[in-house]
């Protein structure tokens, strides 16, 4: 394996590319009793439509975080069982364009590696428990469907796209999984779940070399071929609809506001475009910006109030929201701050004072071994190497985060999603 | 290993020495009484303090400062621990070794964290107006904001019924009125009141040695708990109300079921490790009776799982479910801990939880924020285990012992909020 020495993370981290396409990533943390292990797959919600070995599929809305739930049947064993005899919490989660099956463990880690690889890599899937799972995910899917946060985020994407996958929520809905069998789990796993469109990351004291064994073990040993995409035509940066309501039983309403961006770049250009898009966001409306003092003091905003870049497979966009009484006057004044600033620039004092923060908060984060595995997978799909950001930073410039602002925050690329109360309060 | 060192009579220091992390951690907080005459006092003190210092006068300077302090986070606390209400901060920061050739993290942070608690924009004896009428706007929204989240809002309800006349049954952040009611000079005056009159509890994990730590914690020291008295005490749960079971309407897609069951057994009682088994054998994960029977078996539902207060002796049940299959849903979940009471409980049943407990109290002392919520946490709640006795305790834990735990457990109050649309 290849052991690359990050000196300004104080981290290590060993990698290798099975013959069979898998990609593995080691970061020993030395005298850690916790382990983390996460198995990703670049593959989620917005991949319903793809080819394979030439042949054309279309498959429904919800697939792969259906196939997520699925993947835990192993024939005649219970893999949640056999983990929790183990002392380890498995669990996984679907994202718009990856699946991810984890666990964390503090005992017996080689036999919890062994389960996941051996439940991640063997589809079973008999009608009996395809249909029982349905019961369970249309609840779950009645659960999102109550929560205010996560409609005014669909809302907005929503809004924004005209027919890129992102439109459609994770789970997909009580009808689209009607028509989720067997054979449709089975084409999308034989599609995805190839090693070579998979990537492994472990964290925590663990032997580097056994990690690699145990995967070429376990796992299929030849290449096989990986599902093609379809994600439709690429998007105008127009967007669909500038504005849109919806009515929910809420305290106060509830915003998410929306720049689209193009998308498209990969590795590190898509890091370096990534970072700056991240400074923008924080000097336009982050916490320590002039913008959000007075948007907080006029009691426009509180410290529900966030946002930053949200990056899916062909789509990028510049998010904030939170709860406000008055989302219009709160998307105005950031357009309107983002001309500002696109005319006079950010002071050079500030943009190193933000820099300095964002590096120490990046360096923070690593302490979570769960985070780490994440993103050391997510950007390595991207083609990037997480643990870079310290020297991709560096070189950063407030000319671009100026550029970046008067490119991509106007009013024609912006959209807002609300989300009202039942009955508006008279005193509005 | 952890060192307890008093700063004064009344301020306590936790110092846990460990060099392992990026970053580490500091809370301070004061002990107030959980009551209906403080929570949203103490609420709302520390969101008007946070919001600025003589030195870092507006939102701005502080969170210029923060990021000076290469991005040091500081969230308030106002934590519900039994009958106890903590009122302070919690920052964490990267260790000195990771800043610039130098540069210092701990110091100037305890220095800012200091003049935050202790030196806040004052004039005419009262607080900055703007600051709390602003932070009242926001707590009230904060409040109300409970609905938004249904299954938070269904245990909430339960709980204010089944609790009456508890601590437990008050609004950890108040309530409209009472926050309503504050005002700049009120809220200063119980601010100088608190800060001379609580018990200290001040944790910190990371590098820096404890005699260092504590010499730079003196000044902040000085001016805390010296008229101190002793924390409140910790009182068990016993119901005043009849039990009852109640439903609410809302404009929702999926009902909440929420129940509460009383149980002698505290976190101060011989049994409590057997009692936490016994809540991860009935609700406690995926192998656990509830996620097993009424998930996987009978599909009625996405979640079902049990909490355990063990500080108040409270074991609670949420499930998010159909209305059509109320009856069922609520039986089946009785009769699951029928099966517990019966003593049938798997061998593999039983190691799995124990499993399960151990796992998490074996990975505390691999996260700053997990080692400072249990070591503050159980201090103040009186729960006398260090993380290796309570392993031991769990280990020691048998099938006759959760089956006596949950033998005490008895349904007080079940709350069901249901949908408009039949």
């Amino acid at each position: 394996m290849n052991k690359t020495i990050y000196d300004r993370l104080d981290e290590t981290v060993w990698r290798t590319t099975l013959p069979n396409g898998l990609r593995i990533c080691v970061v020993p943390k030395k005298d850690f009793t916790r382990k983390a292990a996460y198995l990703v797959t670049d593959y989620g919600s917005i991949h319903t439509k793809f080819t394979l070995d030439a042949q054309p599929f279309t498959t429904p809305d919800g697939v792969a975080h259906y196939l997520e739930h699925k993947m835990f049947d192993l024939p005649d064993r219970d893999v949640t069982e056999e983990f929790a005899a183990l002392g380890a919490n498995p669990n996984a989660f679907t994202t718009y364009d990856t699946t991810a099956y984890y666990f964390t463990c503090t005992d017996h880690f080689e036999k919890c590696l062994k389960l996941l690889l051996e439940f991640v890599s063997t589809p079973y899937f008999t009608q009996e428990s395809v249909e029982k799972e349905r019961g369970i995910i249309a609840q779950e899917i009645l659960m999102y469907a109550d929560s205010p946060e996560s409609r005014v985020f669909e809302d907005l994407a929503e809004n924004l796209y005209a027919h890129h996958p992102i439109r459609v929520p994770i789970a997909g809905s009580v009808e689209s999984i009607q028509a989720i069998t067997p054979q449709t789990l089975m084409q999308c796993h034989r599609a995805f779940y190839a090693p070579a469109n998979m990537m492994l990351c472990v964290v925590g004291d663990v032997d580097a070399e056994a990690v690699a064994a145990i995967a070429q073990e376990v796992l299929p040993r030849e290449r096989q071929s990986v599902g093609l995409p379809d994600l439709g035509a690429e998007e105008e940066m127009q967007v669909l609809r500038p504005i849109s309501r919806r009515k929910m039983d809420v305290s106060m309403p509830m915003f998410q506001l929306g720049f689209k961006c193009p998308a498209g770049l990969t590795g590190a250009e898509f890091a370096h475009w990534e970072m700056v898009a991240e400074l923008a966001s924080e000097a336009l409306f982050g916490e320590s910006s002039g913008l959000y003092l007075k948007l907080y003091e006029q009691g426009l905003i509180d410290s529900s109030f966030g946002g930053g870049v949200e990056t899916v497979e062909g789509t990028a966009m510049i998010t904030c929201g939170g709860d406000s009484d008055a989302p219009e006057r709160v998307r105005d004044a950031i357009i309107a701050q983002a001309r500002r600033l696109g005319e006079t620039g950010i002071d050079e004092t500030e943009f190193a004072r933000m820099k300095k923060s964002f590096l120490g908060r990046r360096v923070k984060d690593l302490d979570s071994f769960e985070s780490t595995c994440f993103r050391l997978c997510a950007y390595e799909f991207e083609g990037f190497d997480y643990f870079r950001f310290p020297e991709s930073f560096e070189g950063l410039k407030s000319e671009e985060v100026r550029e970046f602002l008067r490119e991509h925050i106007r009013q024609d690329n912006c959209s807002l999603a609300i989300v009202e109360p039942l009955e508006q309060k008279e005193d509005i | 290993m952890i060192q307890t060192i008093h700063l004064s009579e009344h301020v306590v220091l936790r110092h846990y020495p460990d060099s392992r992390f990026k970053k580490g951690a500091l809370s301070v907080q004061l002990l107030r009484p959980m009551c209906q005459e403080e929570a949203a006092k103490n609420a709302l003190l520390v969101a008007v303090l946070l919001r600025g210092s003589a030195a870092c006068p507006d939102l701005r300077r502080i969170t210029w400062r923060l990021d000076e302090l290469y991005g040091a986070a500081i969230s308030t606390l106002v934590r519900r621990v039994g009958d106890v209400q903590t009122v302070g901060f919690y920052m964490n920061f990267i260790e000195d070794r990771f800043a610039l050739p130098g540069d210092r993290v701990l110091s100037p942070t305890v220095e800012f964290l200091r003049q935050l608690l202790l030196e806040p924009v004052v004039a005419e004896g009262a607080f900055d107006p703007d600051f709390v009428e602003s932070e009242k706007r926001n707590l009230i929204s904060a409040i109300e904001s409970e609905r938004n989240d249904k299954r938070t809002y269904a245990a909430a309800q339960m709980i204010r019924y089944m609790c009456q006349g508890d601590s437990f049954a008050c609004p950890r952040i108040g309530t409209r009125e009472t926050v309503a009611a504050i005002t700049p000079k009120s809220l200063y005056d119980h601010y100088r009141s608190i800060l001379r009159t609580s018990p200290v509890e001040i944790f910190y994990v990371g590098s820096a040695p404890a005699e260092e730590v504590a010499q730079l914690l003196a000044p902040m020291a000085a001016a805390l708990g010296s008229h101190g008295t002793a924390a409140p005490t910790q009182t068990r749960f016993v119901p005043t109300v009849p039990p009852r079971e109640f439903s609410e309407q809302m404009d929702v897609n999926q009902g909440k079921l929420s129940m509460g069951f009383t149980t002698p057994v505290n976190n101060r009682h011989p049994d409590f490790a057997a009692m936490q088994v016994f809540n991860s054998v009935y609700g406690g994960g995926m192998t656990s009776k509830l996620f097993m029977n009424v998930r996987e078996k009978l599909s009625l539902c996405y979640y079902a799982n049990s909490g355990y207060y063990g500080s108040k002796g409270i074991v609670t049940v949420s499930s998010g479910i159909d209305e059509a299959n109320y009856e069922t849903a609520k039986a089946e979940i009785l009769h699951q801990l029928q099966a517990c009471v019966q003593g049938q409980i798997t061998q593999e049943e039983l190691n799995s939880a124990k499993q399960a407990l151990i796992s998490s109290l074996r990975s505390t002392p691999d996260s700053p924020g997990a080692l400072e919520s249990y070591y503050v946490t159980s201090a103040i709640s009186g729960m006398a285990m260090d993380i290796d006795e309570y392993i031991r305790a769990v280990e020691a834990v048998t099938v006759q012992d959760v089956a006596r735990c949950a033998s005490t457990v008895q349904l007080h109050t079940t709350f069901f909020l249901k949908g408009v649309s039949a």
